[in-house]
């Protein structure tokens, strides 16, 4: 009896073991390239900030300090005040809005090539043309669109839009939803197509409405779609850069508190100060953040492949 | 029945309505990119913008073409656009089977690991990686680019999410069958995944096609730079020829479109009814 | 089915491969072992020499071919690279100079990521600003020149006081070989029209903001703004160190005021385009003085040669009759003292040609470098009255001889001095000249926190 099991277990050791080396080989080609040129550096890179290291110069080891200066610092508070607020805004509004357009570019028109690439378009677009744009709506002028609409429709105030520090977050967010929106409709669009016909076609047998299929039927199915945007979305928006550049810092390149966001602090300290250390602090800050927000997306999907 | 129809009339008109007015939105910038690349440079930025300008000045698509050695930038960014796109695609479908069909020692954490580095900003371990890619002899080679870009944890996490959302049936009822895991990934998987597969295209292409700050960093010989470069070479220290640049950029939306309009059309449904109940 | 496994494993491998030799990598990697040991073999050599030895070997050594990798930007449309070496190249017949060119945009970053470790094989870059020129001698990549300046007797007060703004701790670590100043400058044809006397070489701020505000129009549709301001903090802020009494980085503000009320005031009466709109518009300078509309603007004097180009593109149309005059300066303050920034040449640590580099560096700089300089129109950090004639002789140049009176300074001051904390000082004065200039904060709010942002800075 005893044999027997030791025999079984060793058997079903052997399988997956096997199962292992299977799944390695998948793994394999991607990840060696992965660990070695990405992996590696990043690793390097969170640990520098625990150093003091200018890019030339011999690498100090310093502890926590370089946390304790980067709190210490206004800007760096600023732009992580800053990052928070454009993600908490950015991600559910973008989340929304592509879904929106993929559900309406899935639909029988005619057409729908055209507009699908049309909604690309601002994604894939010169960012300087995009901005161009934005601020000839968006100019602080009061001459501009949407100030005269302000003053003329809505009799407000004309506002300063990217020039003034109570609303140039607002016109970061909004212009962003605009941007980004077309790049995430595709991922949503995609992910459609794998939701079977006829599944909706029992729906209308039972004689459900549009709105019950969209709770019932495309928003389970589009689960693993939505947690993908989700992270990839919160993830992109902490990340957020050059947009906040080109709108904030407009010709003369300087971002000031009220728009600065973590990756521009980031580049900030590391390529004018060089202070490589206090930069990969700050990125260890981003990554936590990062990470966390994942992992209880990740929980969510669990709960949702045990249902 | 005919109010019926007329509802749908009506839904119809709102639909291309608001389909329409979408797309003036969206193309509104492409539109100022046609226009300023038809205009000197002193002009592009001056308020009132004049959409058609008086004097068109076709004369900037062909000074692109001679001002800096574009052709050939148009090429090198073609060759690394296509290597990458090709290894993103071979690699990132094949490790993502593994990590959303089979169960395996230290899956979650390996994928965890993928998703979390995608969170680290380049320019934080810029420094570091370029200092190893020259130490291997890297710096200034295309290999550099190639590499940065075709092991990316997007395109493994891209393909992971779809795969996720295949009945796990298919795969077992294969097993049973006797398909070992790699005929299931060629035969079932990769069939199944062609709107996926044309989303990871499309990223990858216009991502290395667009990318700057990468190429600019590793290659300094200038047989060697990319499009993105080019266009930035317009943009020199005392002055700035946007009518130029918009010009060049026009350009090269080209293939991007072509990539983009021949792909979404697998963008229709992927898994077949078919496909379930076999 | 093992057949399709194999013949797309066949594939891929011929893909690898394809990658690999496109990548050149085998190639380029003994290049660069060579540079570096070599690297590792001069420092210990140099020191030794005297200056008649570094002469001789100088000589001794040259029928070795050198190659020198020159960092720099913009080759398309910098007129003076070339020239510059083949000036050199026609005397030194075995160095040939290689332009490596890193675009001018992100520049000092990609220097500095270059630079980074000890693997570069640069032997001379050029250093375009004064906060990445300390950057870089922080991160100790640059070669301290003392020592060679000595041995070779390079004669510094030749560069007018500019090399003494850049020495760090005793140091001098670049030669400045072109060197940029401020001017007035204004387009004729405004003046003509309104009926106003020119701007002259020695104007106070009170009688520019006087002659600015008599050729404005605010009629909408037809304005004529009497002075332009570009977005940067310069163009204000440091109009008030040319007194020689204050300097950017002392950490005490209170000077600049009188200045911002200027232009705010310009500002609000429609003088001078808002800055608000300006700065999300993203106006270049070049194209706002090209409309025409603009009759004066403080501007460095490299916007003469792109004006001097871009008129006779046929580009500019609405201001061809423009003339420069000297910056205005404070009461009590002699005309002709004004703002500079220096363009130089420095030696990396890790550069394989020391010596090679060094020679091509003093020659850039010097009175030949110079000469070659002027004869592209552009202003060498070497400058004297010859210097000054060939410019004005320029096709192109103003015809008055205001113009060409105005290029002579009396005393120039970089916009940014050497110092330590350049960067994180420039961080505090650019937010707060924003805050000021979009009039979301008082001008002495805003010295205010200039004052003590940067005393914290320079605390630290």
């Amino acid at each position: 009896m005893a044999a027997e099991l030791t025999a079984m277990e060793k058997n079903m050791k052997r399988r997956q073991r096997k199962r292992n080396m299977v799944a390695y080989s998948f793994i394999a080609p991607n990840f060696i390239g992965f660990a070695v040129f990405t992996l590696g550096p990043i690793i390097l890179a969170l640990l520098m900030s625990f150093a003091e290291w200018d890019g030339s110069n011999a690498m100090k080891f310093v502890g926590l300090s370089n946390f304790t200066q980067i709190f210490a610092d206004d800007r760096f508070t600023s732009a992580l005040k800053n990052t928070i607020i454009y993600s908490i805004f950015t991600v559910p509004i973008t989340l929304v809005m592509a879904l929106a357009l993929a559900i309406l570019l899935n639909q029988k028109i005619k057409g729908k090539s055209f507009f699908r690439t049309v909604a690309f378009f601002p994604y894939v677009a010169s960012l300087v043309a995009v901005a161009a744009v934005w601020n000839m709506l968006f100019t602080p002028a009061k001459g501009g669109i949407v100030n005269q609409f302000i003053m003329n429709v809505l009799h407000g105030q004309p506002l300063k839009w990217a020039a003034s520090s109570s609303t140039v977050m607002l016109t970061i967010i909004m212009f962003s939803v605009w941007k980004n929106m077309g790049y995430y409709m595709v991922i949503y669009l995609a992910g459609l197509q794998g939701i079977s016909e006829d599944l909706y076609e029992a729906a209308s047998l039972d004689g459900a409405n549009a709105w019950q299929k969209f709770q019932h039927i495309t928003v389970p199915q589009l689960k693993p779609t939505t947690f993908f945007v989700t992270i990839m979305l919160t993830i992109n928006c902490f990340k957020v850069y050059d947009i906040v550049y080109m709108l904030a810092g407009g010709s003369n390149g300087v971002v000031n508190k009220s728009a600065i966001v973590l990756v521009y602090y980031i580049y900030e300290e590391a390529f004018r100060n060089w202070k490589l250390g206090r930069a990969s602090a700050s990125a260890l800050v981003l990554f936590a953040i990062v990470l966390v927000v994942t992992l209880i997306q990740f929980r969510g999907e669990k709960n949702y492949a045990n249902d | 029945m005919k109010s019926k129809k007329n509802n749908r009339i009506i839904g119809n008109i709102i639909i291309y309505a608001l389909l329409i007015l979408l797309a003036l939105m969206m193309l509104v910038p492409f539109l100022w990119m046609i226009s300023a690349s038809l205009k000197f440079n002193k002009d592009v930025f001056v308020i009132p913008f004049e959409w058609i300008p008086k004097a068109p000045r076709w004369q900037n698509y062909i000074d692109i073409w001679t001002k800096i050695p574009l052709a050939k930038f148009t090429l090198n960014t073609a060759k690394l656009t296509l290597i990458v796109t090709l290894l993103q695609l071979l690699t990132s479908s094949f490790a993502a089977y593994a990590f959303a069909k089979l169960e395996f020692k230290g899956r979650n954490i390996l994928f965890l690991a993928y998703v979390a580095t995608i969170a680290v900003p380049w320019q934080v371990y810029m420094v570091p990686q370029f200092m190893f890619m020259r130490s291997l002899g890297l710096a200034d080679t295309h290999l550099a680019i190639i590499i940065l870009q075709a092991f990316s944890a997007f395109g493994v996490f891209l393909m992971r999410q779809f795969y996720e959302g295949i009945p796990d049936s298919l795969c077992e009822a294969a097993r049973i069958d006797g398909m070992s895991e790699y005929e299931i990934y060629a035969k079932i998987m990769l069939p199944l995944s062609k709107p996926a597969l044309s989303t990871l295209i499309i990223f990858t292409f216009v991502n290395t096609w667009n990318d700057f700050l990468g190429p600019l960093i590793y290659l300094t010989t200038e047989s060697k730079k990319t499009l993105q470069i080019g266009l930035k070479m317009f943009i020199s220290q005392y002055s700035a020829e946007y009518g130029l640049i918009m010009a060049a950029s026009v350009l090269s939306l080209i293939p991007v479109f072509i990539v983009f309009i021949s792909l979404q059309k697998y963008f229709v449904a992927g898994i077949t009814t078919g496909a379930v109940k076999g | 089915m093992k057949k399709r496994i194999l013949s797309s494993l066949l594939a891929m491998t011929l893909v690898v491969a394809s990658i690999t030799g496109c990548g050149a990598a085998a190639e380029q990697a003994p290049a660069a072992d060579t540079a570096q040991t070599e690297t590792q073999a001069q420092p210990e050599a140099a020191p030794a020499e005297t200056t008649e030895a570094a002469a001789e070997t100088a000589e001794t050594t040259s029928d070795e071919p050198v190659t020198l990798k020159w960092a720099l930007w913009d080759v398309s449309s910098t007129v003076y690279y070339q020239p510059l070496i083949d000036a050199y190249t026609a005397a030194h017949p075995n160095v040939t100079i290689e332009m490596v060119d890193l675009g001018s945009t992100d520049y000092s970053t990609v220097l500095g990521t270059q630079l980074s470790g000890a693997g570069s094989d640069f032997d001379v870059v050029t250093i375009k600003d004064v906060p990445g020129y300390v950057s870089l001698v922080n991160k100790g990549v640059l070669e301290p020149l003392n020592d060679r300046i000595a041995a070779d007797g390079v004669d510094l007060s030749l560069y007018n006081g500019v090399t003494d703004q850049v020495t760090i701790d005793g140091n001098l670590y670049e030669l400045p070989f072109r060197s940029d100043i401020w001017v007035l400058f204004y387009n004729k044809d405004i003046f003509d029209k309104a009926g106003v006397d020119y701007p002259t070489n020695d104007m106070t701020w009170e009688e520019y903001d006087k002659l600015a505000r008599s050729v404005t129009d605010t009629t909408p549709g037809a304005e004529v703004y009497g002075s332009h301001y570009h977005t940067w903090r310069s163009t204000i802020q440091l109009d008030g160190i040319l007194d020689g009494k204050h300097t950017i980085v002392d950490g005490e503000y209170d000077f600049t005021k009188p200045y911002y009320e200027m232009v705010l005031n310009q500002q609000k009466d429609g003088v001078c385009m808002d800055y608000a709109t300006l700065k999300t518009q993203g106006l270049h300078y070049s194209a706002a003085f090209a409309q025409g509309n603009v009759a004066t603007m403080n501007m460095g004097s490299w916007f003469i040669a792109t004006l001097i180009q871009k008129i006779k593109d046929g580009e500019y149309t609405d201001c061809t009759n423009w003339g420069i005059v000297k910056y205005p300066h404070a009461d009590g303050v002699e005309a002709g003292s004004t703002l500079s920034t220096i363009t130089a040449l420095a030696v990396p640590t890790s550069a394989p040609n020391k010596d090679a580099a060094w020679d091509f560096v003093k020659f850039v700089s010097g009175a030949e470098g110079a000469e070659v300089m002027a004869s592209t129109g552009n202003i060498p950090a070497m400058t004297n009255k010859t210097i000054v004639d060939i410019i004005a002789s320029m096709d192109g140049f103003p015809t008055d001889d205001a113009s060409k009176e105005a290029l002579i300074t009396s005393h120039t001051y970089l916009e940014m001095p050497a110092n330590d904390k350049s960067s994180e000082i420039e961080t505090v004065l650019n937010e707060q000249h924003d805050l000021i200039m979009n009039e979301e904060v008082s001008v002495d709010d805003a010295i205010a926190a200039m004052n003590e942002g940067v005393q914290a800075v320079l605390a630290q």
